[in-house]
């Protein structure tokens, strides 16, 4: 099964190993990362505010939702981001995906990026579920010809529920079959780093389960893995290296173990 | 230079930009069976309003090209392409806000895959207007000239103009999102600012400079040099030279403004 998506000639089979050579290159290199927010949301600014209540009616409250963030991610590495609410987890993953950009520090990252992050989010409501596979697919980058070489793989594994429903609008889907179905698209991708964003936690069990064995396959290709979880055994399974974030800042970048027992230890100290 | 850089990082997602405006064109055709009359269909329309109201109720069919009617539709089918894209850009980034949050794609494809998928409708409108040319051709009312090669310059500075309006407007209406209702105002208001129902001629000097500085008076110009006479309204060169600059200025000025506030707008949506 791994070998579909295998674009890495050597692939490791210790998906356990640390990197494979220390002095490589990073894949992912966060230098002195820096994000800054506003408190509210600038986007319910009104003209009217600014007209009457001078150049701006918010209030120019900002916070640092990441600070001073430097760590360098390997290949074939697989790395568990942990932390509580608002700590800056996904923020932390969209910077590496590139869709939001740092205001202070660099994130450097050599290869191309499966986002598992918002996977429906490409999908169209008025197209059948056959034209959305092309078209999302096509936006992350995917050649026509390979989309129709993996297309009927991509299908397996969403399931025969959304095989039968093929040429169905996409609205018609169950919420379960929407995400199956971005699920399989992205994991096709054949980009050497997957980001995934509290992903695993959707559809029923054996979706699950599957998903799980697509991302220990993708692991075994010696793709390097971003993971953002709250599920301990999630993390414990996939990924050997964690980072702990608070507050956004990183307390502690160890092995999984660790960070674990040092993120519970903060969570039973607050409390 | 930035605009090299962004343009040239634009070009490498080609691909990616051509799916999304299939896409587009796709939703908007597949949705339904009059998919492509309802493009046509609102410029034929209007132009058949201002048509009787102009020729049969006020009586001066003289304010533009004879014959007026293929006057009127080449304006409106130009005036939609533009009205259209700057409606659409000006949400472009927040109603495709979940895949501009998901995709890594440079933010400028949001706003270019509008416009082109607006001047693919515009393209695909060209077969009415040459069916009503034609039409006015074998009356003996309408006479090409050699000024026609202008015809695709117009649509290159629209799209120019376009591209530039396009990024200025989008990042804003992202931030303060009462921009769009502002845009939709002035849109209205600029329509009559603009020559579409009137010749740009016509209107009295010293300010008919103003209006050259809106581009699309030197695009219409354009447009229609090559397909009327020009014994009453001579081509408006000024107008024509005016818009040329003013849409590489849009283009240098959107250009700058997205860059600027690309940033704050990731972070909005």
């Amino acid at each position: 099964m791994a070998d579909h998506w295998s674009g890495v000639p050597d692939p490791a089979d210790d998906r356990a190993g640390a990197p494979q050579d220390a002095t490589d290159k990073p894949v992912i290199s966060v230098s002195d990362l820096g994000i800054e927010f506003y408190r509210s949301r600038r986007r319910q600014l009104s003209l009217r505010e600014m007209i009457f209540h001078g150049r701006s009616g918010a209030p120019v409250e900002t916070f640092w939702a990441l600070r001073d963030i430097s760590f360098d991610i390997h290949k074939g590495e697989a790395v568990g981001l942990v932390g509580g609410n608002g700590s800056g987890k996904s923020t932390l993953l969209k910077m590496i995906a590139g869709v939001l950009l740092p205001d202070a520090g660099s994130v450097e990252v050599t290869g191309g990026v499966a986002p598992l992050i918002e996977l429906t989010g490409g999908f169209v409501n008025d197209l059948t579920a056959r034209d959305n596979i092309y078209l999302t697919a096509g936006l992350h980058g995917l050649s026509k010809d390979r989309i129709e070489e993996h297309f009927d793989e991509i299908v397996d594994f969403a399931g025969p529920e959304v095989r039968a429903g093929l040429d169905m609008p996409y609205r018609h889907f169950s919420s379960g079959m929407k995400v199956r179905l971005g699920f399989a698209v992205i994991t096709t991708l054949d980009e050497p780093i997957v980001l995934v964003d509290e992903v695993l936690a959707v559809g029923d069990r054996a979706f699950r389960e599957k998903c799980y064995r697509r991302m220990e396959a993708l692991l075994e290709t010696g793709k390097t893995l971003f993971l953002v979880s709250h599920s301990e055994g999630d993390l414990k399974r996939f990924s050997t290296r964690g980072l702990f974030l608070k507050r956004g800042l990183l307390q502690l970048d160890g092995p999984m173990d660790d960070v674990l027992a040092a993120y519970n230890e903060d969570l039973d100290g607050g409390s | 230079m930035e605009l090299i850089d962004r343009s040239r990082a634009l070009t490498a997602r080609g691909g990616v930009v051509r799916t999304l405006v299939v896409r587009d064109l796709r939703v908007r055709y597949a949705q339904s069976v009059l998919g492509y009359v309802w493009t046509i269909l609102d410029p034929l329309l209007m132009s058949l309003i201002y048509f009787v109201v102009f020729v049969y109720i006020f009586h001066r069919g003289d304010v533009g090209h004879r014959p007026y009617f293929l006057f009127l539709l080449v304006g409106l089918l130009s005036w939609q392409w533009f009205s259209g894209t700057l409606t659409d850009t000006s949400r472009a980034l927040i109603q495709e806000a979940k895949l501009v949050r998901s995709t890594n794609l440079p933010r400028e494809v949001w706003v270019v895959r509008v416009v082109l998928s607006k001047g693919v409708e515009f393209v695909l409108s060209m077969p009415v207007l040459l069916f009503f040319l034609a039409i006015y051709l074998a009356k003996g009312d309408a006479r090409l000239n050699g000024w026609l090669v202008l015809f695709p310059v117009g649509v290159v500075v629209e799209f120019v103009s376009l591209v530039g309006l396009g990024l200025l407007v989008a990042p804003v209406t992202a931030l303060v999102s009462d921009t769009q209702r502002v845009i939709r105002i002035l849109l209205r208001m600029l329509f009559y600012a603009t020559p579409v129902i009137y010749a740009g001629k016509l209107v009295p000097p010293p300010y008919d400079k103003i209006t050259w500085l809106n581009p699309m008076t030197g695009i219409l110009e354009m447009m229609r040099a090559g397909l009327f006479r020009h014994d009453r309204f001579p081509i408006v060169w000024g107008a024509i030279a005016t818009s040329v600059v003013m849409s590489v200025v849009l283009l240098l000025l959107g250009t700058t403004v997205f860059t600027r506030l690309e940033r704050a707008v990731l972070k909005e949506i």
